[in-house]
């Protein structure tokens, strides 16, 4: 058996007035993308500090790179890289002075320093600002930054807190490709936390749908997609739909209702949606629900996070 | 505690850079001597055998180190809140050497304040005593003295959770400590009940020892429960910006 990568057991964070995890166990193959999904507070950056050495747990275990977070602390500090939910740069140094630093602090020599800068300034892409100071970056640039000081070190394994929150859809595209490239060309393992469904069906091999400090679904985005069902139909409209849920959730062939509360739209999971679909119209027309929208279509990764939590993603 | 270094080497980058902060703590040590010390020195004439601007030099060099911990502490609160500190945290180095790094980035900028007042003071008519090996050891308590209040400083930063909050908190540390002191008038014309205030404060310790270690001025206190109460003050500052830090890595942040 190879040594995982990452591998929590049980993991629990308890304070005075809450719990913000509770029994989160995971687990990730060396060489992996993992996607850590789900809405904001769900205990995600809570899980990323336990790895990562910042937070101790209250209750469980985790070993990352074969050491134990808690006991071997410095040893696990040594072979990840982290970047945080937030922006945390120096301001008032040069993007050069901020990856300078970082290797200091790792105690790499200066031969090493300079060429780690040039080939990850190189990778991505900010060469012509890198001596420029960070303050007059853009959010893209400024991720980009901190993606570079996070593998200045050659970490093992890479911890990313929403590594494209806030960032416009080319720069995300653009993270996205670093983070796959150096997933194939580096060996690199790579945990990331995201609220993006599309985030983490694009990159990630595996993925841990969170919520309420729990893990409540887990597998390749396909087989999460396959777990919940086989088709869907989703429907838009206006009258008794507490009464016309209720009536369709009892036909044999509808395997599970859900309604999106912040967009009202229903989702009915049945076992083929064209024969039902008709079935499914007549059946809002003979309850008093006017149809606004109905459509056939394959279940996603967001449907797949709303069959397990309940809710959608959007408003998060 | 190569971390301590690459800490304190970056502190002192920033600073060199930034001219508002220098020039900023230049000029309040060239207030204070010129215009608070020589309005005094009409006021006041000689002090303990000595003139009252080679006697309050201490005094206000103390008064800036203090200023010089507030700063300190407020650079640990900045990066905290800023996330600043979870890079640090990551690394694989002791957290000893971040408390370690920042306190001594404050005690640097607080030894060149220093010297600049010790300057301006000369020039304004200060009279050093007469042996180097003085200087330096009162130079070695300054730092010493800042390195304990930045500790302390410290310790508020590392549980606060606003600026204003941790203004709040530190208010004490500038004023009311110096005038709590032997800073600006000998011990002996206090009142018992003040005498025994002034004398739980560190300052009037360091004080007295730079006194006599650089200005000739007869110390009133023995220098080595002097030079012990300020390296007592270094020692429990840091550890208990320490026990401080570790207990505020439990949460969140």
């Amino acid at each position: 058996m190879t040594t995982l990568a990452i591998e929590a057991h049980s993991l629990g964070k308890h304070y005075k007035e809450a719990t913000a995890l509770s029994d989160l166990s995971l687990q990730v193959e060396p060489q992996q993308i993992y996607a850590l999904l789900g809405p904001n507070g769900a205990g995600k950056t809570t899980t990323l500090s336990i790895l990562t050495t910042l937070l101790p747990p209250s209750s469980g275990t985790a070993r990352v790179a074969g050491f134990d977070v808690v006991q071997q602390a410095h040893e696990v500090r040594r072979r990840i890289g982290v970047t945080f939910q937030e922006i945390v740069l120096d301001r008032d140094l040069t993007g050069r002075q901020v990856l300078d630093i970082h290797g200091q602090l790792y105690r790499l020599g200066k031969a090493e320093r300079t060429r780690q800068i040039s080939e990850l300034v190189a990778l991505v892409q900010l060469e012509d600002a890198i001596d420029r100071g960070v303050k007059t970056y853009s959010g893209g640039m400024k991720r980009r930054l901190e993606l570079a000081r996070g593998l200045m070190t050659k970490p093992e394994i890479l911890f990313l807190d929403e590594p494209t929150q806030g960032l416009d859809p080319q720069n995300r595209a653009g993270i996205w490709d670093y983070i796959r490239t150096l997933n194939r060309e580096h060996n690199l393992t790579v945990l990331l936390t995201t609220h993006y469904m599309e985030e983490a069906e694009a990159l990630a091999h595996r993925v841990g749908i969170i919520d309420h400090g729990t893990m409540v679904a887990e597998g390749t985005p396909a087989g999460l997609v396959a777990s919940i069902g086989t088709e869907l139909i989703r429907m838009q409209g206006s009258g008794d739909t507490a009464h016309f849920i209720n009536t369709i959730t009892t036909l044999p062939f509808v395997l599970r209702v859900d309604q999106d509360q912040q967009q009202g739209a229903i989702q009915i999971y049945v076992d083929n949606s064209t024969r039902r679909l008709l079935d499914v119209v007549q059946m809002a027309g003979s309850n008093g629900m006017r149809v606004d929208d109905i459509s056939i279509a394959r279940p996603t990764l967001g449907d797949a996070f709303l069959h397990y939590t309940g809710r959608g993603l959007r408003d998060s | 505690m190569y971390a301590t270094y690459v800490i304190w080497a970056k502190h002192m980058h920033k600073f060199s850079r930034s001219t508002e902060e220098a020039i900023g703590l230049a000029l309040q040590s060239v207030m204070w001597v010129v215009l608070f010390g020589v309005g005094m020195r009409g006021l006041v004439g000689d002090v303990g055998g000595n003139d009252y601007m080679s006697y309050m030099l201490p005094g206000i060099i103390a008064l800036s180190a203090l200023g010089g911990a507030v700063g300190g502490g407020l650079i640990l609160l900045d990066e905290r809140l800023r996330g600043i500190t979870k890079e640090y945290l990551v690394a694989p180095i002791p957290r000893l050497s971040i408390l370690l790094g920042n306190a001594a980035s404050t005690a640097t900028k607080a030894l060149f304040q220093a010297l600049l007042m010790l300057l301006v003071g000369l020039l304004m008519g200060a009279r050093l005593a007469g042996n180097p090996a003085g200087w330096l050891a009162a130079l070695v308590l300054v730092a010493l003295f800042a390195l304990g209040f930045s500790g302390l400083a410290l310790a508020i930063a590392a549980q606060s959770r606003s600026i204003m909050g941790y203004h709040g908190m530190i208010f004490l540390f500038n004023l009311p400590i110096l005038f709590a002191s032997n800073a600006l008038y000998p011990l002996d014309v206090l009142p018992t009940w003040m005498q025994v205030v002034v004398l739980f404060n560190p300052t009037t310790y360091l004080i007295d020892a730079t006194r006599a270690l650089a200005f000739g001025t007869p110390a009133t206190l023995p220098l080595l429960l002097s030079a012990a109460v300020v390296l007592g003050l270094a020692l429990g500052g840091v550890g208990l910006a320490y026990v401080s830090f570790q207990n505020s890595l439990q949460r969140t942040m």
